[in-house]
């Protein structure tokens, strides 16, 4: 059980701070990045009027991405903000797939990788709100209803990075300590196939999902 | 367990009412109704069962040499998984209980129905897998460097904290998927926005417990210097129930907007954009009473 909570830091001090890697996170997410370039490569190489087998699944992602997000937003801003959000499922669903295979983890599972894309969704959220309504009108947003609510919009406002991403690190690594813990008093008889799909698969699924799908809705909320 | 398996009893008690109610109606096809129900309960059961698993492993650990520390911890671990089970058990007992009904209406969208079922439930049960995080990490971890005072305090607000405020996410959310399946037995074509508009609406109404494995986590990692003022215990405590009593309300609150909206999506799909918007203005102003009792729990734990 000692496993549990471990990480393989890398710990550089740079001028007097301290620089902290942590290198299974950083090799887990180069695997998925590799295998989403290469699936992209190779699905975009030979367009085709009768397509390619690869190539309907990339048709099938962008397409049902695309028109999610022009349900939320509008047919201009999806042109935008399409490509973005159908990149975030593709890569967090890989992400919290990888853990089924032996001895890869996922990603998601160090609270780095949520954090910073949650981080990374509000701060496209707010540029966009800033650029469809300009500064005064997004600034004024703040001070509804009474100009004293100014502190807790803002904590509101904060505290949605923390939610969606603590929502993600919280189920994949929920999935990963159970699995963990099971297979050990199970004696990694029968059980752990059944965990694995139902945590890695089904609950990673409906995760990214669920990720993307609000990154989507908080960019809709700024901008209308 | 005990309270882990008040809620799971509750929520199948709902889905075995509904399918008494939908074998009445349409009794041709009692033979998918009871499958379903089955399946339902199953699912509902799964909160029940995390709590067992963790009685089971409180019973059997051999914890050498049991200091009053880990006691606390223990009995921290319990709490948070009985509290956390209660929620999720009600909550995914309703998807059971709507789909029953919704196939006894609509038997031709059954394995539809199911699969929304079975999303939606399993997404109810997420405060209850948090709450069991908390829960095996309070059993797991190393606390023997820690000073006692305040120490026993953290530990068991840690595991009320994650505890208590999945007992409402888990409500809201069940409310969310319950009222889904009932969408989509009648507008079968509205599926696809159903089915999304309910997992941002759930997810949204799962953030109070996410409030409280955030404060549960600062409880259980930071280490607080000894002191024997029965004030420095009692302020961790506090900020545990704090934050764990504040989310109820807003995940049952949250649960029940997205009720509304999910409801009006099924009947409406066109406006699914709009109804999915105001949904979340609304969430967000029912959230922000939980946000308050985050706020007073980290003031709580960092300041006094």
């Amino acid at each position: 059980m000692g496993e549990l909570g471990l990480v393989h830091q890398l710990i550089i001090p740079v001028f007097g701070y301290t620089i902290t890697l942590n290198l299974e996170v950083i090799v887990m997410t180069w695997i998925v990045i590799t295998f989403l370039i290469i699936f992209g490569m190779s699905a975009a190489r030979k367009k085709d009027i009768v397509p390619q087998p690869l190539q309907v699944l990339g048709e099938i992602f962008v397409e049902q991405f695309y028109k999610l997000t022009e349900d939320a937003l509008d047919r201009e801003k999806a042109r935008k903000y399409g490509p973005l959000v159908c990149a975030l499922f593709m890569f967090l669903l890989l992400s919290n797939w990888l853990g089924i295979i032996p001895h890869l983890e996922e990603p998601t599972k160090d609270l780095n990788t949520p954090l910073s894309l949650g981080l990374m969704g509000f701060v496209i959220a707010h540029y966009a709100g800033i650029k469809s309504k300009g500064f005064k009108n997004y600034a004024k947003e703040y001070f509804q209803p009474i100009f004293f609510m100014m502190p807790l919009n803002l904590i509101g406002e904060l505290a949605k990075i923390i939610s969606i991403s603590f929502r993600l690190f919280g189920n994949i690594m929920g999935g990963s300590i159970i699995i963990l813990v099971v297979s050990y008093l199970s004696y990694s008889v029968i059980l752990p196939p059944f965990l694995n799909g139902f945590f890695g698969l089904f609950v990673g699924t409906i995760q990214a999902f669920v990720f993307t799908m609000l990154t989507v809705v908080y960019i809709s909320v700024q901008v209308k | 367990m005990g309270l882990g398996a008040i809620g799971a009893a509750i929520g199948e008690g709902y889905t075995a009412a509904q399918a008494n109610l939908a074998v009445s109606r349409n009794p041709k096809i009692s033979g998918d109704i009871f499958k379903n129900m089955l399946v339902g309960q199953a699912v509902a059961e799964s909160a029940s069962i995390f709590a067992l698993v963790i009685a089971i492993l409180l019973l059997f650990l051999d914890a050498p040499g049991a200091t009053p520390l880990k006691a606390a911890a223990l009995f921290g671990s319990g709490l948070s998984m009985g509290f956390g089970a209660i929620g999720s058990g009600i909550g995914s007992g309703f998807p059971g209980g709507q789909c029953c009904l919704g196939i006894s209406r609509q038997p031709a969208i059954g394995s539809r129905l199911t699969t929304n079922m079975l999303i939606g439930s399993a997404v109810c049960q997420t405060p209850a897998i948090f709450s069991m995080v908390v829960a095996l990490m309070l059993i797991f971890m190393d606390f023997s460097n820690s000073p006692l005072f305040p120490t026993w305090a953290a530990l068991i607000g840690a595991g009320m904290s994650t505890g208590l405020a999945a007992i409402g996410s888990g409500y809201g959310g069940g409310l969310a998927a319950g009222v889904s399946c009932d969408g989509i037995a009648r507008n079968p074509e509205s599926v696809a926005n159903v089915t999304t508009t309910m997992l941002v609406g759930q997810a949204v109404a799962q953030t109070p417990s996410i409030f409280g494995l955030l404060v549960s986590f600062i409880l259980l990692f930071k280490t607080f210097p000894e002191s024997q003022a029965l004030s420095a215990s009692m302020a961790l405590l506090a900020a545990g129930l704090c934050t764990g009593l504040g989310g109820i309300g807003p995940g049952i609150g949250n649960g029940m907007a997205a009720e509304g909206a999910v409801k009006w999506v099924a009947r409406n799909t066109s406006r699914s954009g709009d109804l999915m918007r105001t949904m979340l203005v609304g969430q967000a102003v029912s959230q922000s009473t939980a946000i308050y009792a985050m706020v007073i729990s980290l003031v709580l734990i960092f300041v006094l």
